[in-house]
């Protein structure tokens, strides 16, 4: 048999479990974003009308715009944070390279509900810091807006997806010539015109990687919001979650996350694009 | 002047800081499970293991453990081999539609998973099938192998193509020369996903929680204390799933590790 013969099939299989666990329903999902709900019935003709509900509904676009936002801004914030990790760990650290990414990546495989859990611990009105503040008597009260304010819910969302931009910034400084900078040195650019002309554009691929994971997974989180956002907690993701719980607006929810979908998509195209155009995916496409 | 010199001692600073704060949360969990206090207060009042006893010892825990178990150990076994039949085919067979596939490989991952699992409830009602352990697991298998492919193909790609070669062109057939050649190569990189895909599907919540039907593990057990309450208790049983995870985790890298010997 032909090596590419084998390839087909050994992914038969998993073509097989993706598209039965999770595009077929995508698909039933994207079906019912075109029917109606009829108090407790589903009325099964296409219409547009849940897509112009959402268009026309100030509510909805408003947390549409927001889940964007935030994802943006907490891509935008990992990525300063992270380039001097991404850089460090590159090409400062010699010995303990792996503990370095290991310790990094620890955070992440304590789980969703336990990393939340230990921030309420930080942060909540009863919580260790506002006792800590107590004691030492820089403040008479606790300190409320801690917990349950948009600014905890950043926080938290930064330090559950800070670890996914450093990968990417890391990866793209590891395969960076160190002697494009040297060669930009004895050229005479200083280190922030290197930075801005070598390095930056150098390390774009990695920071369009690692800034794609961290908006997405920003976008797609309606956890944090709402056990550390309070009233501030409520997200499209958790409007969708209420339609298709105790609102029975299956129809609606349907047609919510599908815009969604079509929205992400459509951000992911464009990475892609992006990512193609620069020479490190020619570089990889030419080493296979 | 090389570029590679001594470094910004203000760069180094950063990065102990930013390491301190993906650590401080876990730290300061970790003091309040052994402070002989019920409340988080200053000063701390000394060492105690009670708040570790009384978890180890709650019968609905252990039950939600139970559960955790049957559903985690079968999506490991799934993913890891479903994982690796993607990374051989990703890495070693070579196909035509290698796009297509590593983008459906990607797709669970990439789109929000309570989007992911309520289409699957949809998916479910029209064909009438009850949310059981086994829809769990189908759901959990599916976002876990991206990541199970990954480790694989991680350690399949620097295993040397002319090995097989050699073996083929000693008359191994493509079958003989896998058994032979190729499985024992990527066998610890198969056990390294294996513990992984444990630790995700055990702590994964969000797609657990809609998800499963009667019986819930442990994650969901847990969700409504961890998210209405804080305490000692509560502390106690992050620390226990902190440290499990770890040590799961690192019994993968070091089969990861071995691999590459």
């Amino acid at each position: 048999m032909e090596r590419t013969t084998i390839g087909a099939w050994l992914s038969v299989p998993i073509f097989a479990a993706v598209l039965a666990v999770c595009v077929a329903p995508l698909a039933i999902l994207f079906a019912f974003s075109f029917f109606q709900v009829d108090f407790v019935a589903i009325v099964r003709e296409p219409t547009l009308r849940n897509y112009w509900t959402i268009a026309g509904s100030e509510t909805y676009r408003g947390l549409i715009g927001s889940a964007f936002f935030s994802g943006f801004l907490v891509a935008c914030i990992t990525a300063i944070v992270g380039h001097p990790l991404g850089f460090y760990i590159a090409k400062r650290v010699k010995t303990a390279k792996s503990a370095f990414l290991i310790l990094l990546l620890v955070p992440l495989y304590t789980g969703d509900l336990v990393r939340i859990f230990a921030w309420r611990v930080v942060l909540g009105n009863e919580g260790a810091l506002n006792r800590f503040l107590l004691w030492t008597g820089v403040i008479d009260t606790p300190i409320e807006a801690l917990l349950f304010s948009p600014l905890a819910t950043h926080i938290v969302l930064v330090y559950n997806y800070l670890p996914f931009m450093v990968l990417g910034l890391w990866l793209a400084y590891e395969s960076l010539d160190d002697g494009l900078l040297e060669a930009a040195r004895d050229l005479g650019a200083g280190k922030a015109s290197g930075f801005r002309r070598v390095t930056f554009p150098l390390t774009i691929p990695g920071l369009i990687a690692g800034g794609m994971m961290v908006f997405v997974m920003v976008v797609g989180d309606y956890l944090t919001p709402q056990l550390v956002g309070g009233a501030s907690g409520v997200t499209i993701i958790s409007a969708v979650n209420d339609l298709f719980g105790t609102a029975f607006d299956w129809p609606l929810g349907s047609a919510i996350a599908w815009t969604m979908l079509a929205i992400l998509g459509l951000f992911f195209a464009a990475a892609a694009i992006a990512i193609s155009r620069t020479n490190w995916a020619r570089a990889l496409a030419a080493g296979e | 002047m090389t570029v590679a010199g001594k470094g910004n001692p203000l760069v180094a600073g950063f990065v102990a800081l930013v390491y301190g704060f993906m650590y401080v949360p876990v730290l300061v969990v970790l003091m309040f499970s052994l402070n002989d206090s019920e409340i988080f207060a200053f000063p701390l009042q000394g060492f105690t293991l009670r708040w570790f006893h009384e978890v180890l010892t709650d019968p609905r825990l252990i039950g939600g453990f139970g559960v955790t178990l049957s559903v985690a150990i079968p999506v490991s076994c799934l993913a890891s081999v479903l994982g690796a039949l993607a990374a051989l085919a990703l890495t070693r067979y070579g196909m035509r539609f290698k796009t297509v596939f590593l983008v459906l490989l990607l797709v669970p991952f990439l789109i929000p998973k309570a989007i992911l699992a309520l289409s699957q409830l949809i998916l479910l009602s029209e064909l009438g099938i009850e949310r059981t352990l086994l829809t769990l697991i189908a759901a959990q298998t599916i976002i876990i192998l991206p990541f199970t492919a990954l480790v694989i193909a991680s350690v399949l790609i620097r295993i040397d193509p002319r090995l097989e070669e050699a073996a083929a062109d000693l008359g191994a057939s493509p079958f003989s020369c896998f058994k032979r050649v190729t499985l024992p190569l990527m066998r610890n990189g198969i056990m390294a996903a294996f513990f992984i895909a444990f630790v995700l599907s055990s702590s994964e919540y969000v797609l657990t929680s809609l998800v499963s039907g009667r019986s819930q593990p442990l994650s969901v057990l847990v969700a409504s204390d961890f998210r209405f309450a804080i305490s000692p208790t509560l502390d106690a049983l992050a620390v226990l799933i902190v440290i499990g995870n770890i040590a799961l985790v690192g019994v993968g890298e070091l089969f990861r590790k071995r691999s590459g010997q």
